[in-house]
């Protein structure tokens, strides 16, 4: 690890304009803004992160879980994992999101990680980490070992030949199937990017990952307010039964009017290089009978674009059969 | 820095040295704040040496509350609170087992809930409440999770059993059900190389039915 | 042998003495030692695995703060090789001191080392070496079998009868190829070395599971006399094998101690217990059985081929339990080994059986298909009557029991033998059944009693408790032979000073120091009553000691209750403060002509569940049945077969260094990638201790109970996935893919 410098921000403002001064928020950035540290503390040992400044923005009033005019859930940036999950109307309205916290890491790193931190958790790649192995996303037009290599964890879904690491979030999915829209204050005011939009594909810029720009704090989430009558789950598929990533996981929200799917939203975790929304699927699902064939075929359909690499082709047949259970949990069907 | 060989010797063959042969190298030290406020001319680690007086080149002034005590150290800026609960506090009941929140060896309370202290930043944690194993209870009193553990053999080599301790002392705080696959779900994070894991969740278990 | 069947200590349930320091963490581990003037050191490791150094340049890292130091191959100073080992003495398996050539062997090799004030320090130096290397293509492949051995052909471990005659000519046949990938030991416990250095002598704070031999191999590198090393583990997190023998990181800082004149810890990274302290090797095994139309086996023929290190040959020994498990009239079993730029590998938790059973146990599973047998049936049918390669008989052999009683325990006798044919609450079940067995053994020991004025005892030997509950295994054998509480007896062990012990390997370490410390108890207790009755003023003076007896912590007449005088009275009287005993047993190991054939057994018997709509599988329930000898603390017993059942299910199902074929780096070199089972993964597993104790063994018929119970349950597993799923997975770990049919490349390239 490098030195660094470690600055406490008193105000949001005084956080913007600190980390306004490095070059890039993306990979590679010069200032951080550090609050569980769960994922920065780890890539810094790595030195795959060598910030020259953290700004510590524990201080900052982020960590509010609270509802909004709208009915929905306004969920602040610094809002631990742990207390998310146990949140009353999380746990009520949007139970998928506290299933997905609750299968994510483990019940340490879940008090110490952050809504905004979990939102830029960094992806598991082995040859990410390792500053000894190519890797595009870490040093830009070094290569990518990963494809050819021990790429069993990583993606199939989204990614180019510069880049097949997976993001490896479980809060993500869950994030991506409520719609959850993601509230930025940077150097020219506040905006919101629905999150859909906030993740980049690789593409041929891995090193990019996310909308951020120099300055940009996530204060806040927002979520809709809950679909009424809609039921949600989170499923993950794993190797191990706990503290361990995704293979696959799936993120369902679903709302049937008899046998019918009035409403229908699918997210996949483990499979995409960003949290992956499957509109296909939903298309598919729509205003169709809840069985478990239209649920096979819709996650068929989830599918139909994956560029499996050497190892993990089985992911394809994972996801669908994750896909298709996790249907079938929120479903009633005949 | 002189070398003393009189006392090149550890000082009980099992225990741990104790506190106040650490407070005696370290009470002349001066504390100072190692995190510099936003607003003040930042100045880089590095530097910060001239604020303070340092046991080594290089290292910064902070003061953690461990165990209801306070402590006015020296460290390397990027030490975690692992590092220098080991090397600095010397209360080395908190193992290292991987460095990287993937084993819980590390696990102590911060304000009461457990976190992995290897992912922590020590300078991070001034105004923070720590307990270590060594805060729960000693070898003559113990705490009633760490009695338990005794009991029901919950641990064999005994080096993941600090962190095994400290997580279970904060699950049977937190919202978990009742039945032993909750118990193991919330002690996942805890890795046992040894595989105690039926012991460890006999051992909760007693506790909890106590309590 | 004499024999001790009574005992109110031995063999009942006792609290762990050392668990009180283990729970408050004041128990001290190699790592936690810490002294005035402490350095920190950190190595560079090589990024390539195979190829050499063409340069080496320190210098940004010297300017650094905190830096106190920056050692190469050109200063590091003399550290020497060492003799070649016999016995259990002088063994180490990377027998290249650090830093010896430019020669790159293995990714992450040491090439040079930083020391600084701080740990921070040190590594950030450390990392800012620059290091540039020829680099050449390694050789990682995981294909073993076909490729270049170091003998010119495998080398014939066992063989009785003619294999290829009665395979030809055999009614059933059984040809399986199996494989398991590189382990790695991963106890939680980074290995870690504290050294000191007074300008004379070494004093080692080691991670080691053998602190004599541990002290012989450091005085040899170092060049100095035994006497001026001490080497001491008060405190082991564990080991499974890793730590039997020193690895580099405990030379270099030793080395940078005596440099320096201060104190330096090092302890290796996690990432570095992936590439320099050993791991299991790559191993693959061709079985081929024979048998009748009955079940009756005719022929086992087994040829394993493990990987090893450019230097150095580690053979694992897959064929440890094969010539004497199964009744069989042909036999041969033959090994190789194959090179590869890895480090090197070393014994992890039952060395050559639990890869060897994994093989032979899932071959009699297919055997048991293809014969449509119960797989007990075929076990019980193919038990010898003697050790068939040895020709001799065994000590204490209940493997038929073993089975039978677990298929009750287990409720064997409800199994349906159709693939996928058993469900329970929507999930399909799957049974499979393993028999085991580890080789039984004592080494050579030496110990001290001592009996104090104090009431309390000291018991001392040179041997290490790694978790198995040695502490209290030794309190225990003084508090029978004595009498003395197990609470009042000090038991100190882990320093290469004390009297020479056993290495914490091979489950052992019960089964060595029983004797010895038995003969030091008595011989303090003649000491005692030799005191009893020379002393003025002692009731006993006048008597001849053997008049008397030392019972129940007191000195009396024999026989005669009233005349007790405690053992601390008799020592006040006399003004002495202490008296002390020694014992030396002999080893088994190696005998020119071993009498009996000294084995523990076992059966294992595992039950998955596998749902294929998500392609979930887990192990659900264990039944272990373990014969043994004589269970001396059931407690800790229980415990490390429960652990090992554990440490199986991670065989099984997750756990494999992966070996980038490009650049030889085990690539998934953390706790998060490497996956082990966590506490979620525990199934419910029911352990039963046949316990008929070994008499020929020792007087107390203890054997030890440390490794069998990894032995072969990975093989219960695989056979439990088959009758789940009908697949059957030859090849560590059984992965998803596998379950959902897919193909796999096992590993990366």
């Amino acid at each position: 690890m490098e030195l660094f410098q470690l600055v406490t921000a008193q105000t949001i403002s005084d956080a913007i304009q600190a980390q306004a001064r490095s070059a890039t928020a993306q990979n590679g950035a010069d200032v951080r803004f550090i609050a569980g540290g769960t994922n920065l503390v780890d890539y810094m040992k790595l030195n795959v992160e060598r910030p020259r400044q953290l700004v510590d923005i524990n201080g900052l009033p982020l960590d509010k879980v609270e509802k909004t005019a709208e009915g929905g859930l306004r969920i602040g940036a610094l809002a631990r994992n742990a207390d998310v999950a146990q949140d009353a109307i999380v746990k009520e309205s949007y139970a998928v999101l506290s299933e997905a916290l609750l299968s994510g890491a483990s019940p340490q790193l879940r008090n110490m990680a952050t809504t905004a931190g979990n939102l830029l958790q960094k992806t598991r790649c082995v040859y990410y980490r390792d500053t000894a192995s190519a890797c595009n996303k870490r040093q830009a037009g070094s290569g990518c070992s990963a494809i050819g290599g021990y790429n069993r964890m990583l993606a199939i879904l989204g990614t180019s030949d510069h880049c097949i690491a997976t993001n490896p979030s479980d809060q993500n999915v869950a994030l991506t199937a409520l719609e959850a829209v993601i509230h930025i204050e940077g150097r020219n005011g506040q905006r919101s990017v629905p999150i859909s939009e906030f993740y980049l594909l690789p593409g041929s810029t891995p090193e990019r990952e996310t909308v951020l720009q120099p300055g940009d704090l996530i204060t806040h989430i927002t979520l809709p307010a809950p679909v009424a009558g809609a039921k949600s789950a989170y499923l993950k598929l794993r190797d191990r039964a706990s503290y361990e990533f995704a293979l696959a996981s799936a993120a369902i929200v679903m709302k049937q009017d008899g046998e019918r799917i009035r409403y229908v939203r699918v997210a996949m975790g483990g499979v995409g290089t960003r949290p992956w929304r499957a509109v296909e699927a939903e298309k598919m699902l729509l205003g169709k009978a809840a069985t478990a064939e239209n649920f096979r075929a819709a996650a068929d359909a989830a599918l139909h674009g994956a560029r499996p690499q050497s190892q993990n082709g089985f992911k394809v047949e994972l996801a669908k059969r994750c896909l298709t259970h996790a249907m079938r949990q929120v479903s009633q069907i005949a | 820095m002189a070398f003393d060989e009189k006392e090149n010797k550890p000082k009980t063959s099992l225990g741990r040295l104790s506190r106040r042969s650490f407070l005696s190298q370290a009470g002349a030290m001066t504390a100072a704040a190692a995190v510099a406020p936003l607003a003040s001319s930042p100045s880089p680690a590095q530097t910060a040496k001239a604020d303070a007086t340092p046991a080594f080149p290089g290292t910064v002034s902070v003061t953690l509350r461990v165990n209801g005590e306070s402590h006015a150290i020296q460290i390397d800026p990027r030490a975690t609170l692992l590092d220098t609960l080991r090397e600095t506090i010397h209360l080395t009941g908190t193992k290292k087992g991987c460095d990287h929140g993937q084993c819980g060896a590390c696990t102590v309370h911060v304000n009461g809930r457990r976190i992995n202290s290897c992912l922590a930043l020590a300078a991070m944690q001034q105004n923070a409440e720590i307990t270590t194993i060594e805060g729960l209870g000693g070898p003559g009193k113990l705490h009633p999770m760490q009695d338990a553990f005794v009991e029901h053999d919950g641990f064999q080599c005994g080096y993941c059993t600090s962190g095994q301790i400290m997580s279970a002392v904060a699950m049977v705080k937190e919202p978990w059900g009742k039945t032993d696959g909750d118990v193991r779900e919330a002690m996942s994070g805890n890795i046992c190389r040894c595989g105690a894991y039926p012991n460890i969740v006999a051992a909760v278990q007693a506790v909890r039915r106590m309590s | 042998m004499d024999q001790i069947s009574e005992s109110k200590i031995i063999g009942v349930a006792t609290r762990r003495v050392d668990g009180p320091l283990k729970v408050s963490g004041a128990a001290m581990y190699a790592s936690d030692h810490h002294f005035p003037g402490l350095l920190f050191a950190w190595p560079v490791c090589a990024t390539i695995a195979k190829g050499s150094i063409s340069s080496l340049d320190t210098a940004e890292a010297e300017k650094m703060t905190g830096v106190v130091a920056v050692y190469h191959r050109t200063n590091i100073g003399p550290l020497y090789r060492v003799p070649p080992a016999s016995g259990f003495s002088l063994i180490l398996d990377e027998k290249r001191p650090p830093l010896e050539d430019d020669e790159i062997r293995y990714y992450g090799q040491y090439v040079a080392v930083v020391v600084a004030n701080t740990v921070e320090q040190a590594r950030a130096a450390a990392e800012s070496v620059k290091v540039t290397y020829n680099r050449e293509k390694p050789d990682a492949d995981s294909k073993l079998r076909g490729s270049p051995l170091t003998t010119e052909k495998p080398e014939e471990k066992s063989k009785r009868g003619d294999t290829a005659a009665a395979l030809r000519s055999a009614k059933v046949k059984v040809d399986s190829i199996y494989t398991i990938p590189a382990e790695t030991h991963n106890p939680i416990e980074l290995h870690a070395s504290v050294a000191v250095y007074d300008g004379q002598k070494f004093t080692l704070y080691e991670t080691s599971q053998a602190v004599v031999n541990h002290r012989d191999v450091l005085a040899q590198m170092l060049g100095v006399p035994p006497e001026q090393v001490q080497v001491i583990t008060r405190f082991l997190g564990s080991g499974f094998g890793g730590k039997l023998w020193p690895w580099p990181q405990s030379a270099l800082a030793a080395a940078c101690a005596r440099n320096l004149r201060r104190p330096v810890k090092l302890v290796v990274s996690r990432q570095m217990m992936f590439q320099s302290v050993g791991h299991r090797p790559a191993i693959e095994q061709r079985i081929q059985l024979a048998a009748d139309l009955d079940g009756r086996l005719t022929a086992i023929e087994q040829e394993y081929v493990n990987h090893t290190s450019m230097l150095d040959d580690y053979d694992e020994g897959c064929g440890e339990i094969t010539p004497f498990i199964y009744s069989t009239p042909n036999l041969l079993v033959t090994g190789g080994l194959a090179r590869r730029n890895v480090g090197n590998p070393t014994a992890m938790r039952g060395p050559g059986a639990v890869p060897g059973l994994f093989a032979l146990e899932s071959a009699m599973d297919e055997l048991a298909v293809s014969l449509k047998m119960d797989p007990v049936q075929l076990r019980l049918k193919n038990e010898p009557e003697i050790d068939e390669s040895l020709k001799i008989p065994f000590s204490s052999r209940h493997m038929k029991e073993c089975l039978t009683t677990g298929a009750e325990r287990f409720g064997w006798a409800n199994r349906t033998a159709e693939v996928g044919s058993m469900k329970r609450d929507g999930l399909t079940l799957g049974w499979g059944v393993a028999a085991c067995a580890w080789l039984a053994a004592r080494t050579e020991t030496e110990a001290s009693v001592e009996l104090k004025q104090d009431g309390t005892a000291r018991v001392a030997c040179g041997t290490q408790d790694i978790g198995g509950g040695t502490y209290t295994v030794l309190a225990q054998i003084v508090s029978h032979e004595t009498g003395i509480p197990v609470g009042k007896i000090d038991v100190v062990l882990g320093d290469s000073a004390l009297p020479s012990g056993p290495i914490s390997g091979g489950s052992w370490v019960t089964a060595s120091v029983t004797p010895a410390v038995l003969e030091a108890a008595r011989n303090a207790g003649q000491r005692l009553l030799l005191t009893a009755v020379k002393s003025e003023n002692s009731p006993f003076k006048g008597r001849k000691p053997g008049e008397l007896e030392f019972v129940g912590g007191m000195v009396r007449l024999k026989g005669q209750a009233q005349s007790a005088v405690p053992m601390a009275e008799v020592l006040r009287i006399a003004k002495i403060n202490s008296v002390a005993g020694t014992g030396k047993s002999a080893g088994t190991l190696g005998a020119a002509k071993p009498e009996f054939s000294f084995h523990s057994y076992g059966a294992q018997f595992a039950e998955v569940t596998w749902q294929p709509e998500i392609a979930r599988l887990r192990v659900n329930r264990v039944v272990t049945v373990i014969d043994a000898g004589r269970i001396m603390n059931p407690r800790p017993a229980r415990n490390q077969i429960e652990g090992a059942v554990v440490m199986g299910i991670g065989m099984a199902l997750f756990e494999e260094t992966m070996y980038d074929r490009r650049s030889g780096a085990p690539v998934n070199n953390n706790l998060a990638d490497y996956v082990m089972a966590v506490n979620a993964d525990t199934p419910q597993i029911d352990v039963a201790f046949l316990d008929y104790p070994d008499y020929k063994l020792n007087a107390l018929g203890v054997r030890g109970v440390g490794e069998i119970g990894l032995a072969g349950i990975a093989a219960a597993i695989t056979s439990a996935v088959y009758h789940a799923t009908g697949i059957r997975v030859r090849d560590l770990p059984v992965r998803i893919e596998d379950l959902l049919a897919m193909p796999r490349s096992d590993s990366a390239d």
